[in-house]
């Protein structure tokens, strides 16, 4: 009580040093008067007796100092003592202390790296002001029957509400667009948005070097000016100085360059537009919108991406009000035909990061379980290692030190274990974060930006400090509990070391617990990826594609002729069988739903098919399967009035009829029928995981643009160049983005799947590896501690086979303790991953099984060691060595 | 030859001065102990003040400022009922610790 009493007083005393340091001061004057008053009273003259007081009082500030020690806090010498003593310990044993920080390395390696991707992701702020104020404006329209974010506002629509609403700050309406950038006889495609002058000072983002695009540069006639991101500035200008007396050649047009953004300023990146097209990685160009003023009052096609920044104080929920009511009048200015237009104001950063934020939690979560069997191990491993100290720590106390210092001095060893283990663990976590962009899945936004900044690094020591003091808190208290009488009597440390074997015994069955909830969740996302790659997508992998559009300078005719000739001469070519053109590639996230009729089949109102529109030989150069009926012909020429619907389709609006011959409105003139003249197999369009959705295909006899499909015998890497060569030759200006075998598309669609799935298995491998080598720990120790045990037991005629079941019956019931908790703690578990799973239940019987047979397998195996090591002991041997 | 103190011997010593004369100032304690121990105690009053820390920070003591008779002000120190219960004890210790030393050098000639 009174210890505790004093380390208060100290710790206040800490806090309080000021008014001690006073009182101090004041006490020792007030001693020395009455010293000298005393020396007085003797007859001393007044000077004499001042001076007779300071020798009687000896010196002033030693006396001060003496006080100031007793006074604060001895224990920062004591903890200097600890540490000494501590290192040399440890050094003492390195086989324990490499096996314990390696074991917390792996836990606080793992946690600080999906921490620093929590971090980049989710914590660190957007580059955009008070990000938390920006929201994104939709007109979603309920006839329609797809998402909320297809519709941005109208123009016309935009800026009747920004001039009518008071919620917002500002408002900015925004266009994306691919711009062919020529340098030097060179031509490159890059990801541009056209944005009006309010762009900006909407996101709070002012330019590096030179002026932003300003309301007075978003006009017709003044719209020749480019703000270039930090990227293009450094990868195409070279960093240059004059930067702004340069200009940029896009689509054959220049404009003046009048401003570079900062670093990291790329908005909007492909993962920010819920229907962003994936040509677009990240923006590197700014251009003016410059609407003429019949784009302004277009309330029907014209639309834009809408984003405006709450004004302080007002929320969501308000603006959506305000917004709602707007729009309802608003509304009624729209074509009579299609009216119903709504309003949705949506929070900025959930639809940035909204979509990952589950994906990485649960990575979070399943490093922290890593961390905690590590943590269970090196708990164990210092159990272990205090029973066989018990002798030292017993002569400590023996001597007089004192239960709270026993404790102290094994926390200060953890902690130091605990420490350097953290240090390991940044290093493991810089590793992963230089293989992370390797495994970028590409629409997690700013993944790759994740470093180890303070905040990590804040976040890694407070973890390796918590880590300690959970591993150090049980071996210490199982220490301080050491009965010194018992201790001197038996001059063993037997007694003490069967409560440790039960605790430690037990932390193996909560380790196996955990290892089964990770590997039956890592399970069951490689059963859902193995059931995504095994898709079937309906196309050829090995087809090569690449999307090519013509800039301004081609005329309608030439585009056509451009094609016509380029088609001709990629057929031309040795090995290449078929190219065909296609309005919309599967898996390249673009999109075109249409209304559509059927006739004799009950068509309801907001009735969509994914329109395509094709050459004749798109469907086998794709090697999309002719289920019925017959593909488009050279012959057909472009007539408008044929369609080819996928099965899907056939299925959906031709029950139990022959959609041959049948009739759907026609693609350009909804009161007329075209006939179907085939049926073709199903695609994956949108996404692998997605079933497929009811297609119409139109002939497209005058190819103007759009995506290419080439089938040939040639590996996919020298067709790209000999195509690129042909298009250099066709047109040096022409820049052409990625070329690529379909194959490679269906891997970027699986990429977050991959991701999630390989990041898992990882971590599981890991966990389960840590459990195993506790296991392994314990049983070795436990024989080590048995040996005269078992040498009594052989003595009296037990066999090896007896002594090795022992040790195997104890680590079969630990682990089958283990895999029971961890299977009931996984039914319930999976639960949080359900959603993510793709053609598999969260019981699923085949990884329950797999899980349980691994781990008993890989269980038994880890405890075969030390059972054999305890079947061979020598009875005789091991009488003698107690 | 002026006697070494030993070590936690003040704590004890200053308690049983503050238990017999009641509170008193730093002052009063040095020249209590000194005339105890007729001088032969060669105490620095300086010295007494880590223990006067160390004792109050115990809770043995309280601490308050007054005024001696002749109006100067001090600190002066109040044993509190922890301090009397730690005073027994460390009395206890002293004379079985006393006696085990006495016993020994007796053994011993």
């Amino acid at each position: 009580m009174a210890r505790w009493r004093r380390i208060i007083a100290k710790l206040r005393g800490l806090v309080a040093n000021k008014r001690a340091e006073e009182d101090l001061a004041r006490e020792v004057a007030s001693h020395l008067t009455l010293l000298a008053d005393d020396f007085e009273r003797r007859g001393m003259p007044p000077e004499e007796a001042r001076l007779a007081a300071r020798r009687a009082y000896g010196g002033v500030e030693q006396a001060k100092q003496a006080h100031r020690d007793e006074r604060s806090l001895q224990w920062i010498e004591q903890t200097m003592q600890d540490l000494r003593y501590g290192l040399r310990t440890l050094s003492k044993s390195p086989g324990f202390t490499i096996t314990a920080v390696l074991t917390l390395a792996l836990g606080i390696g793992a946690c600080t790296a999906i921490f620093s991707l929590v971090n980049a992701v989710l914590i660190r702020s957007l580059p955009y002001g008070d990000a938390g104020r920006l929201v994104y404006l939709y007109t979603p329209n309920p006839q329609f029957n797809v998402p909320v974010e297809v519709f941005g506002p109208a123009y016309a629509d935009f800026y009747d509400l920004k001039k009518e609403s008071t919620s917002f700050q500002d408002m900015t309406a925004f266009d994306q667009s691919v711009f062919s950038l020529t340098t030097q006889g060179s031509a490159e495609r890059v990801s541009t948005a056209r944005v009006d002058g309010d762009f900006f000072s909407t996101f709070q983002a002012s330019p590096q070097l030179g002026r932003a695009i300003a309301p007075s540069d978003d006009q017709v006639g003044h719209e020749k000016v480019a703000v270039i991101s930090h990227a293009l500035w450094q990868s195409m200008f070279a960093s240059s100085a004059d930067i702004l007396h340069r200009s940029l050649l896009l689509d054959g047009k220049t404009y003046q360059i009048i401003g570079v953004m900062p670093q990291g300023f790329e908005y909007p990146h492909y993962s920010d537009l819920p229907y962003g097209s994936a040509q677009y990685k990240t923006t590197q160009i700014w251009i003016p919108l410059a609407l003429t003023p019949h784009q302004m009052d277009d309330r029907e096609n014209a639309r834009g991406n809408a984003v405006a920044r709450l004004k302080a104080g007002v929320s969501i929920a308000q603006a959506q009000a305000e917004m709602s009511t707007l729009m309802v009048r608003l509304d009624k200015l729209h074509d009579a035909r299609v009216r119903g237009w709504g309003a949705q104001v949506e929070n900025f950063v959930d639809s940035t990061v909204g979509h990952v934020r589950a994906l990485l939690w649960l990575l979070l979560g399943a490093v922290c379980i890593v961390l905690l069997i590590a943590c269970g191990n090196a708990a164990n491993l210092l159990l272990a290692r205090a029973a066989s100290r018990m002798r030292e720590l017993g002569v400590r106390v023996a001597l007089g030190a004192g239960r709270s210092r026993i404790i102290r001095q094994l926390l200060t060893e953890s902690l130091l274990i605990g420490l350097v283990a953290g240090g390991v663990g940044i290093c493991l976590a810089y590793v992963f974060l230089r293989v992370l962009p390797h495994l970028n899945p590409g629409n997690i936004p700013r993944l790759n930006e994740a470093s180890l900044d303070i905040r990590v690094l804040f976040f890694t020591v407070a973890v390796s400090v918590l880590t300690s003091v959970i591993t150090g808190i049980l071996p210490a208290s199982a220490v301080s509990r050491i009965n010194l009488t018992d201790f001197l009597a038996t001059s063993s440390s037997r007694s003490v070391a069967g409560a440790h074997t039960r605790v430690q015994s037990t932390l193996i069955v909560v380790e196996s617990a955990l290892v089964v909830v990770l590997l039956a969740g890592a399970g069951l996302f490689i059963r859902s990826y193995i059931n995504v790659v095994s898709v079937d997508t309906g196309f050829s992998q090995s087809t090569v594609a690449m999307n090519i559009e013509l800039d301004a300078r081609y005329s309608q005719p030439q585009r056509v002729e451009f094609f016509r000739n380029l088609f001709a001469r990629v057929e031309a070519l040795p090995g290449v069988q078929k190219v065909g053109g296609i309005s919309n590639l599967p898996l390249s996230n673009d999109e075109d739903l249409r209304e559509f009729e059927v006739d004799g089949y009950s068509n309801k109102k907001g009735q969509l098919a994914e329109f395509r529109r094709a050459t004749p030989q798109y469907f086998s150069a794709m090697g999309i399967p002719l289920a019925a009926g017959r593909l488009f012909t050279q012959e057909d020429k472009s007539n408008r009035s044929i369609a080819i619907v996928n099965e899907s389709f056939a299925r959906e609006y031709f029950i139990n009829r022959d959609p041959i011959g049948g009739r759907i409105s026609r693609e350009d003139d909804h009161t007329q029928w075209s006939s179907v003249v085939g049926v073709i197999g199903d695609v994956r369009d949108s996404a692998l995981e997605k079933a497929p959705e009811p297609q119409i295909y139109n002939l497209d006899g005058d190819f103007e643009g759009g995506y290419i499909a080439v089938r040939s015998t040639l590996p996919a890497k020298s067709l790209a160049a000999t195509i690129r060569s042909t298009l250099y030759s066709i047109d040096p200006n022409l820049a052409v983005g990625d070329i690529q075998t379909m194959g490679d598309l269906e891997s970027e669609a699986s990429a977050q799947r991959r991701f999630q799935t390989s990041l898992l298995s990882v971590f599981a491998g890991i966990a389960l590896f840590l459990a195993l080598v506790g296991l392994y720990g314990l049983m070795a120790y436990s024989v080590s501690r048995r040996t005269s045990e078992v040498g009594i037991r052989m003595a009296l005629g037990a066999q090896r086979t007896d002594v090795m079941l022992l040790v195997l019956k104890k680590a079969s019931l630990l682990l089958a303790l283990g895999l029971v908790s961890g299977l009931v703690a996984s039914w319930f578990a999976t639960r949080a991953i359900q959603a993510s799973l793709f053609g598999v239940g969260r019981h699923d019987p085949i990884t329950t099984l797999s899980v349980c047979a691994l781990l008993a397998v890989s269980g038994l195996i880890a405890a075969i060691i030390p059972a054999r090591r305890a079947a061979s002991i020598d009875p005789m041997q091991a009488l003698r060595t107690e | 030859m002026p006697i070494q103190i030993l070590q936690g011997t003040l704590d004890l010593m200053i308690l049983r001065t503050l238990s017999t004369m009641g509170p008193q100032h730093a002052y009063g304690i040095a020249s209590r102990l000194q005339q105890v121990s007729e001088d032969a105690l060669n105490l620095n009053q300086g010295t007494i003040y880590p223990a006067l820390v160390r004792i109050e920070q115990h809770g043995w003591t309280r601490g308050s400022w007054g005024k001696t008779e002749n109006n100067r002000e001090a600190k002066y120190y109040t044993i509190t009922r922890a301090g009397l219960k730690a005073l027994n004890e460390e009395t206890e210790r002293w004379r079985q610790m006393a006696g085990v030393v006495e016993k020994l050098l007796a053994e011993e000639q």
